[in-house]
């Protein structure tokens, strides 16, 4: 009887599963799977809105790889990564280890430090772009309160066009403090006391005891910096659109030029470079760090 | 910090940068976005004229008023707030349906059907950019809120899978196991037992799906052309030209798109970081 009740309800939960299971599989089938397939495979064909699809071999990425604007969009994706690995996350390191210290207001200082990432990216650009404005922003305005104001154009000088760009959003490291934040604090104090009794001071403490502890969390951010830094799109196209003279181009705007042109085997040719240099990167950046130290 | 320990130079100096730096980082915060808001009541004249550090003369309340009417920007609010509800609550129902039958049922394959839908974290969303506008065409979606939708029910999939995932397995088995004797079914379980104990995953990954709706700017520019479909965060790009002649306007219209989420953020700062933060875990 018994036996019989657990076969029944075995039986009757697989028709359950699998239609629990299906709207997932439907919505990763047509905007995950088929989108990916799409993308490399008919990257190398000739596609476009003016042509029907041809076989085209390894043509787009040999164009692709010898266009001068498209390597300068490589270069600026792998600056984007390391800043974004290797200053905003060692950034974020430092300000979750003095929070975590609690000192007065800590509180306050997280919440203000998060606040930036649940503001759209979009209203954000926008908002440093009139901060950045050569004659009416407010950034030249206290440059000249030290007289240093040389009406730079910072966004549209090819000089200071990418570091513009950079700097407002590597300061915005509130999401990677508070993921290195909460990992902090799931350290047991008694580690921090042990090493008080053995006579180790605030720096001997956070050397020895916290950065070892915190390597996985650490490593995670690093990884999800590096994931960004290859998916950078949305405040170059708003501030700068990849320029002047395609400075501040990215793999991300590129591609946005050639979907607008509606050259979409071009197009994919780029998402592929996307999808494989942003996949060998956290690769090697995982194995190496999971290797050292 | 030790106040027992005498204070040595290098002590001191640490506690002069440790204050300095998160000085110099609050204000990086606050500072543009308060000098946006005081802009945004200022005239034209004032602010291309005057110091930017100074005072609007009179508060300019009519920007905000010009910002409504100019860029049609009721209309793309409400946009913006249907397709953050709709796909909220689809992607809740979904994520929290594959959740149930991947947490309270175990069977063959199940951490491999798991592992399979988290990974999609993994992908760059940016680069699919083509397919997923040929396939809005194809489904007839393309420059309506139906594309929004569903392509951000499915972008947010992965991250509300784990949040929920993670919540519905802390419930004990216990619970379900009476019911079932009871004679509830596979369906009632999810209905009347999981779905409204999982409430509070729900809020969690509800909240930072409203707040991804919100605030998406690239597949709102790629799956929309007209008006029809624009959503506040696309209206952006729009104001610049539409604003050409009145700047501060345009500060008002952008302090306008800002206002939800910051309020929202006020009230539920915890819940959105601990959200934040518990999804990033996975790596």
């Amino acid at each position: 009887m018994s036996r019989n009740l657990a076969e029944r309800k075995f039986n009757r939960n697989w028709k359950g599963i699998l239609l629990f299971l299906l709207p997932a599989f439907v919505l990763y089938g047509l905007f995950f799977i088929y989108p990916i397939f799409t993308v490399i495979f008919t990257s190398l064909t000739d596609w476009s809105n003016f042509r029907t699809m041809h076989f085209a071999g390894f043509k787009n990425y040999s164009n692709l790889f010898k266009n001068p604007t498209f390597l300068k969009a490589i270069r600026n994706n792998f600056i984007w990564a390391f800043v974004l690995a290797f200053v905003q996350v060692p950034i974020a390191m430092t300000m979750a280890l003095v929070l975590a210290r609690k000192p007065k207001g800590w509180k306050l200082f997280r919440t203000v430090y998060f606040l930036p990432t649940v503001i759209s990216g979009s209203a954000l650009a926008m908002m440093w772009k009139a901060v950045y404005n050569p004659t009416n922003g407010v950034l030249n305005a206290i440059l000249g309160i030290f007289s240093a104001n040389n009406g730079t154009n910072w966004l549209g000088d090819m000089n200071t066009a990418l570091v513009a760009v950079i700097v407002q959003q590597v300061f915005y490291f509130g999401y990677f403090m508070v993921i290195i934040f909460a990992s902090r604090l799931g350290i047991d104090d008694t580690m921090y006391e042990a090493a008080m009794i053995d006579g180790a001071n605030v720096w001997q403490q956070e050397i020895h005891v916290t950065l070892p502890m915190l390597k996985p969390v650490l490593i995670t951010a690093i990884t999800l910096a590096m994931a960004y830094g290859f998916r950078h799109f949305e405040s170059t196209y708003l501030l700068t659109g990849g320029g002047p003279n395609h400075v501040t181009e990215t793999m991300g705007t590129f591609l946005y030029t050639k979907l607008s042109s509606a050259k979409w085997a071009e197009g994919n040719s780029i998402g592929t470079t996307i999808i494989l240099l942003g996949g060998i990167m956290i690769s090697v950046i995982r194995s190496v760090l999971s290797r050292e130290k | 910090m030790n106040t027992t320990k005498k204070l040595g130079p290098v002590d001191i100096l640490a506690k002069f940068f440790k204050w300095f730096f998160l000085i110099f980082f609050l204000l990086f915060m606050i500072l543009p976005l308060v000098w946006i808001l005081i802009s945004s009541f200022k005239t034209n004249l004032e602010f291309n004229i005057k110091s930017p550090f100074a005072l609007p003369e009179v508060w300019q309340f009519s920007n905000y008023r010009n910002a409504f009417s100019i860029s049609n920007l009721p209309r793309m609010f409400l946009h913006s707030i249907i397709v953050a509800i709709v796909t909220t609550a689809l992607n809740l129902v979904v994520a929290a349906m594959s959740a149930f039958a991947l947490s309270r049922e175990k069977f063959r394959g199940n951490n491999l059907i798991l592992t399979f839908l988290l990974s999609g974290v993994l992908i760059p969303i940016i680069a699919l950019m083509v397919p997923i506008m040929k396939i809005n065409n194809f489904l007839h979606l393309y420059d309506t809120l139906g594309a929004l939708i569903l392509t951000y029910t499915a972008i947010n999939l992965p991250t509300s899978i784990f949040l929920v995932h993670g919540f519905m397995s802390t419930i004990p088995k216990e619970l379900e196991e009476s019911a079932t004797i009871d004679g509830c079914s596979f369906l009632q379980r999810f209905t009347k037992i999981i779905f409204p104990l999982t409430k509070p995953g729900l809020v969690t990954a509800g909240t930072l799906v409203f707040i991804y709706c919100w605030n998406e700017f690239t597949y709102a520019m790629i799956l929309t052309i007209s008006e029809k479909a624009r959503t506040i965060q696309l209206g952006i790009k729009y104001f610049q030209t539409e604003f050409s002649i009145d700047y501060t306007g345009m500060l008002a219209a952008i302090v306008i798109t800002m206002l939800p989420t910051i309020i929202v953020y006020t009230f539920m700062h915890d819940k959105i970081i601990s959200g934040m933060t518990a999804g990033a875990v996975k790596g």
